[in-house]
């Protein structure tokens, strides 16, 4: 039978107190540190997630008083998700958002301005534009440029070769694009001769809208000339005419395509900066021979101007978060530390940093590439604001629709232009 | 004194139906959390479709009657949603009962470990998951590189690629195609259970009358069939009404509205344009018609039993 002895007693006595203590002590250092959550889309997807962790791992021992917990969430339901949070009082300290998501959530009036947290350093390393778009109406920044991803025209010189065109001589105008694509559609029968988004989302306008600015045409926003104008039904009208050709294919996703052009089966094709990594993730290409096999310019135009989009990622804090300051020193060091740019922004996610030197001058030599240059110098400056926010996202189901009733139907393209009108929030 | 003993308790008996309620406090925790799960959710639904309500919006949402309901009544979408939906769940619901009636009296007398193997084949369709039956389809629909395409092309049936999910007018039927692959295993296994129950007396009887295969199938087994086929395809016709998976997945709706039907329409208008408002009231509107199948489903359930 046991028997409790007195020496018994006083070892299991010294054992919880020693256990009390070290557990006080625990819970000392646990209160001392501060938790915050972080809910994004690089941590979900495969070709971003363990370097964005290591990039957060990094910032913890960087930061031994800060916890990160990252949240993952897919790209598509971001918006949808920190909405209903931020309704729901519950949001996040810091998230990931892009393009007109970044606005929708900033229109909840949710978001901590950020102007205050910025130094005089910081303002004057950020890129010119690099923050434009991202102030409200007050003026007040709602959210911190991360990295800066436009899109750009790709084209895939040995498939122009073989078609028996200049591979250093991507086309220009619409006109030249035509006869490009016909020129590849005859002589590799197999290969998508441009690979657009056509899908109905907010994304798929933004993409598609440097394509209708290339035709003068401006359906929604400032000076808008509505869907009915006669350049968006030339840009209708394009489509379908490239459609019934085979030139595009209809109903893909942007990324659908990205496994199809690294298998080297899409010609040209409109996409982000981040094209280069996911490819070469995806093939294993060498950067030589990458830059032997793609080249990326600025977009044909048809009488409008060629533009692009910005299709960054920006930063944002919730006005909820109980602490801000290590929110803030989160963002700062995901945008800014040359441990997050080259783990993470310029390798897997391929995209340029929003500030103009990092501090480390080997980092910045590396951003000298052919690629990167010809975005920094030839398409960055063709950056044109789209007008995001809630109307936009409205705008985007209405002529998205539009568009694909236009390049899958068979009704007079004046029909379709109609039916966007009419479809446009008044 | 025997034959006054059940009268008493007769007697006894009658007073206390009379006085049993018509609520049993015992249903009550069901009833609490049915009013909970189901009843808030309607009831708050109600609420927001005479509200204009946007999510981006924090400031309180407005008291606007019924002038959801009036510009639901000139929204071609919603129109078109609905059109859509129709053609859908009752297309699906009808071929897919038809084609599981033909596998099921096809398969009836085949037995053998070779017969029950084809019968488990046939049935696993129903099993796997509908998003995964939307991205199969989804793959095998493309333009380019499907290989439905690919078939069609080196057979020589068709000399371009068929926009299977690209052509407006084929869009709807391409994505019935799937839901009817998914579905009529589900009719297969129910008819055949219910072939399986009709008597044998009832069978050899005809045989004796030198009933013909037709007219044991028209005049024997089909009206043995008639109930379970009524509640089945009453029952699918609710699941297909609310459809999402799959037509998101394989066209979001699109192209245009071509594929677009009430739960896609409603989706978008909520999560995407975030007006609960309008969206509630079709959601409204939708309640009310899965009801009326609700109730046609309750009454052929009753009659079952009767």
């Amino acid at each position: 039978m046991f028997r409790f002895d007195k020496r018994r007693l006083r070892f299991a006595a010294a054992i919880s107190a020693a256990t009390l203590a070290v557990g006080m002590v625990g819970t000392a250092d646990a209160q001392d540190k501060v938790t915050i959550t972080f809910a994004n889309w690089a941590s979900a997807e495969g070709t971003t997630r363990s370097s964005i962790e290591k990039v957060i791992a990094n910032f913890e021992a960087a930061n031994p008083g800060i916890d990160v917990v990252s949240e993952s969430i897919s790209f598509s339901e971001i918006a949808r998700q920190l909405v209903l949070r931020a309704r729901s009082g519950n949001p996040p300290d810091v998230a990931q958002l892009a393009g007109n998501d970044t606005v929708l959530v900033g229109s909840t009036g949710s978001l901590e301005p950020l102007d205050g947290y910025i130094s005089k350093e910081l303002a004057a390393n950020l890129k010119p534009g690099a923050d434009a778009g991202l102030r409200n109406k007050d003026g007040a920044l709602f959210a911190f440029p991360w990295n800066q991803s436009p899109a750009g025209f790709w084209y895939n010189k040995d498939i122009m070769q073989k078609a028996g065109l200049d591979p250093n001589k991507p086309p220009r105008t619409i006109e030249e694009l035509n006869a490009a694509l016909a020129a590849v559609k005859s002589s590799q029968p197999g290969v998508i001769p441009l690979g657009m988004d056509t899908t109905n989302r907010a994304f798929a306008l933004s993409s598609n809208w440097p394509w209708m600015q290339a035709f003068g045409a401006l359906p929604v926003g400032e000076g808008a000339t509505g869907a009915e104008s006669a350049e968006m039904k030339a840009y209708l009208t394009w489509m379908r005419a490239s459609a019934q050709a085979g030139y595009i294919d209809p109903g893909r996703k942007i990324g659908e395509f990205r496994p199809l052009a690294a298998q080297g089966n899409v010609a040209f094709h409109w996409d982000q900066v981040l094209l280069k990594g996911v490819m070469q993730g995806a093939n294993g290409m060498s950067n030589d021979d990458f830059y032997k096999t793609w080249g990326v310019t600025t977009l044909p135009t048809a009488g409008g101007k060629a533009t692009t989009f910005e299709g960054g990622h920006q930063l944002v804090m919730f006005a909820n978060s109980k602490h801000k300051e290590a929110a803030w020193k989160f963002i700062e060091y995901l945008a800014t530390s040359p441990d997050a740019i080259a783990n993470y922004t310029t390798s897997v996610n391929s995209s340029l940093p929003s500030i103009k030197t990092t501090g480390n001058a080997e980092l910045d030599a590396s951003l000298d590439t052919p690629v990167f240059k010809a975005f920094s110098e030839e398409i960055i400056p063709t950056l044109a604001p789209q007008p995001y926010g809630p109307e936009f996202a409205a705008a985007a189901t209405a002529i998205m629709a539009g568009v694909q009733e236009a390049v899958t139907g068979s009704q007079p393209i004046d029909a379709s232009a109609a039916s966007i009108q009419q479809q446009l929030p008044k | 004194m025997a034959a006054q003993a059940p009268a008493a308790t007769q007697a006894r008996a009658r007073p206390r139906a009379g006085r049993e309620p018509w609520l049993d406090w015992m249903v009550l925790p069901t009833l609490v959390v049915m009013a909970v799960v189901v009843g808030y959710p309607i009831v708050y639904t109600i609420l927001l479709s005479v509200e204009d309500y946007n999510l981006l919006d924090f400031s309180p949402a407005n008291f606007i009657g019924a002038d959801n309901y009036t510009k639901l009544f000139s929204d071609p979408i919603f129109w078109q949603s609905l059109r859509n939906t129709a053609v859908y769940t009752f297309g699906s619901v009808g071929i897919s009962a038809l084609l599981g009636l033909a596998l099921a009296l096809l398969m009836e007398n085949l037995g053998g470990a070779r017969f029950r193997a084809i019968r488990a084949l046939l049935l696993t369709p129903w099993a796997v998951p509908f998003v995964v039956v939307a991205f199969l389809f989804r793959y095998m629909y493309l333009q380019n590189g499907g290989v439905i395409n690919a078939l069609l092309l080196s057979s020589g049936l068709a000399s371009a690629p068929v926009p299977w999910l690209n052509s407006a007018s084929l869009a709807l039927p391409a994505v019935m195609v799937a839901n009817i692959w998914a579905m009529a295993p589900f009719f297969f296994l129910l008819l055949s259970a219910a072939l399986s129950a009709i008597p044998n007396e009832v069978i050899e009887s005809a045989r004796v009358d030198r009933a013909g295969t037709w007219g044991m199938i028209w005049h024997i087994k089909l009206p043995f069939l008639r109930n379970p086929l009524l509640i089945s395809s009453l029952l699918m016709v609710i699941s297909n009404f609310n459809d999402f998976a799959k037509i998101w997945a394989m066209t979001q709706g699109g192209p245009g509205y071509s594929t677009s039907t009430l739960v896609v329409y409603v989706y978008r208008l909520a999560f995407e344009n975030f007006e609960f408002g309008y969206a509630s009231a079709i959601g409204v509107i939708w309640l009310m018609m899965l009801m009326v199948f609700a109730w046609f489903y309750m009454r052929a359930l009753r009659m079952e039993r009767r």
